[in-house]
């Protein structure tokens, strides 16, 4: 008997600390101790008997004001929780759309790259907002701290956000050095801590899909600007991504739907390249046997 | 957050290479016996085999998650239906075999909490409760219905949050976090009783027993107007909306069959030993 209170009671504090939305434990426990609660074991049938024939008693009468009263303050309860936990996705939410008005900064700096300005130029622009972004998330994190266990609960509310940011990054670090940024690395740059706050993979995945659907564009306007290189090492990224996709059992969700979407742009960037390759416009500085790989293929 | 470091030990473990499965996936992505000694070969290769090593992590990731996910899933099923069995043999209640039904019910709702709800406990833990939490919530509101239904049925209370959650500490063990039924579930689940309890009251009202009836309108009503306030700061306030509307439609149809009772007065006889289930004689055109 004692053991199970006990742990009842402990059990009772630690769902207030993991599940609850109220972060005062007392309120919750006062409660506990102000309605009746039938004892968790077997003598929980030989009490509902005895309930029973009160209630078809009770019946006769008008409502009893200790079971209106006791039901009004947990519905009471509920609102205020709910309040907190409203006033709190407001909060998270302000933060969203100044990430998502950061990332759409970044994105006009980095439009310029189809216009054929220098890369190294561009992305010093962009580049600067990636500490503002640092402190959002930080921002985010800190706020979702409030409710340990419950970053699921709120992450619609910065899905979308986070996804254009992965893409953005993905995107510059693909302008800089030709290679792909992996999940750990988005972390590291937004310093995120993984395991308090960290970045879904779903939402990486995401991310880098949206990534691959501006490679098109980006290698025609660089033909366009005279770069007959930029076709070849496209196709080579987006073949290995694409590739690299296909591990994945992926499920009939918005993910699946990006990842055919990736289909298209490789068959994009595959006719830019043979464009350019009939034409004997790109240089053979460079080929090598994946290239031939490539266009057996 | 992402995954706890436990399952992070394992992707790692899991992480060592199966050379066959990477072997399939070269043949049909590549062509060139050249591509595919350099995947079975170490990361450090090439940029497209450690691309792909990366890969494969997500991918494990992503299955396990989604084999839970189908494990969350079934489960939530089976609570549904069994609740809603839970709920079908309380509707089976007459003046005279209340004690047998209720008792029956209650062992069957065990039964659900017991066999059914214990599989969400280990599947439900850290973040996943919230992660997978459109995965369970029907079932978890079916539960929440059927066991509130036992309990009004029983002593005329509503079972409330903390009562039902207590109900399922001892499904787990002292090592892992306990399964609790969250706020919003349960307001959800709380909407739906109100149909049910509808459907009740009429039945009861075709049984002569006008005073449980009326009970059950005042119990049902009390419950929509407490959550009137409640229903637009839940998270999902679409479907609680939803769901506010057909309570208002349940509420009404009680409050109606109690005016037809209470006006018609003598005129009304209750039809002892039939099962009357259609409702002309409480003028009302249909139930739904």
């Amino acid at each position: 008997m004692m053991k199970s209170a006990f742990r009842t009671a402990l059990v009772l504090t630690t769902t207030v600390c993991h599940r609850s939305l109220n972060p005062n434990p007392i309120t919750l426990l006062s409660l506990r101790t102000a309605t009746a609660s039938p004892p968790p074991n077997s003598t929980t049938v030989t009490c509902r008997k005895i309930h029973c024939n009160s209630f078809s008693s009770s019946m006769a009468g008008g409502d009893s004001s200790p079971t209106v009263a006791a039901v009004e303050k947990q519905f009471d309860e509920f609102r205020n929780r709910l309040e907190e936990s409203g006033s709190l996705r407001d909060r998270i939410r302000a933060v969203a759309t100044e990430i998502e008005s950061t990332t759409r900064m970044m994105y006009s700096s980095l439009l310029l790259v189809h216009q054929s300005r220098p890369i190294p130029e561009v992305l010093e622009n962009a580049k600067t907002q990636i500490d503002v972004l640092k402190q959002l998330f930080s921002s985010l994190a800190e706020i979702v701290r409030e409710r340990p266990g419950q970053y699921y609960r709120y992450h619609g509310d910065w899905r979308t956000e986070t996804q254009q940011v992965v893409s953005l990054l993905a995107f510059m670090h693909w302008l800089e050095t030709g290679s792909l940024l992996i999940h750990t690395e988005v972390e590291e740059k937004l310093g995120l801590n993984a395991s308090e706050f960290g970045l879904d993979v779903e939402d990486y995945l995401i991310g880098i899909c949206f990534m691959s659907n501006e490679l098109p564009r980006y290698v025609v306007n660089q033909v366009t600007a005279g770069d007959y290189d930029c076709p070849r090492k496209v196709l080579k990224f987006l073949t290995d991504l694409h590739a690299s996709f296909r591990l994945l059992n992926l499920r009939n969700d918005f993910l699946r739907k990006k990842f055919d979407g990736m289909k298209y742009d490789l068959r994009r960037v595959e006719e830019v390249y043979y464009d350019v390759k009939i034409r004997g416009l790109a240089s053979n500085k460079g080929e090598s046997k994946e290239d031939q790989t490539i266009e057996e293929s | 957050m992402l995954y706890s470091s436990a399952s992070l030990h394992r992707h790692f473990y899991l992480m060592a290479p199966k050379p066959q499965l990477i072997r399939r996936l070269a043949d049909s992505t590549m062509q060139g016996t050249t591509k595919k000694s350099r995947l079975i070969a170490t990361a450090s290769a090439s940029p497209s085999s450690s691309m792909k090593d990366y890969f494969s992590k997500y991918a494990e990731y992503l299955n396990q998650f989604n084999d839970k996910r189908e494990r969350v899933v079934k489960a939530s099923r089976d609570i549904t239906i069994n609740s809603k069995k839970v709920i079908f043999q309380v509707h089976r209640i007459s003046k005279n075999n209340k004690d047998e039904v209720l008792e029956r019910a209650e062992k069957d709702l065990l039964a659900v909490r017991d066999q059914h709800i214990a599989r969400l406990v280990n599947e439900l833990q850290g973040t996943d409760f919230w992660k997978l939490r459109r995965a369970y919530s029907p079932g978890v509101q079916e539960y929440v219905e059927a066991a509130t239904l036992c309990k009004f049925c029983t002593s005329g209370t509503l079972l409330n949050l903390e009562e039902i959650n207590s109900m399922l500490l001892p499904l787990s063990d002292a090592s892992l976090e306990p399964l609790q039924i969250n706020i919003l579930d349960y307001i959800l689940g709380l909407a739906d009783l109100t149909g049910e309890l509808m459907r009740l009251a009429i039945g009861r009202i075709s049984d002569g027993e006008l005073e449980y009836a009326e009970r059950i309108c005042r119990f049902v009503r009390e419950i929509y107007r407490e959550l009137t306030l409640v229903a637009p700061k839940m998270d999902d306030t679409s479907d609680m909306k939803q769901k506010m509307d057909t309570m208002l439609q349940s509420v009404m149809k009680i409050e109606n069959a109690c005016y037809s009772v209470h006006v018609r007065g003598s005129e009304y006889i209750p039809l002892i030993g039939t099962d009357d289930t259609s409702y002309a004689s409480l003028g009302m055109s249909s139930l739904d």
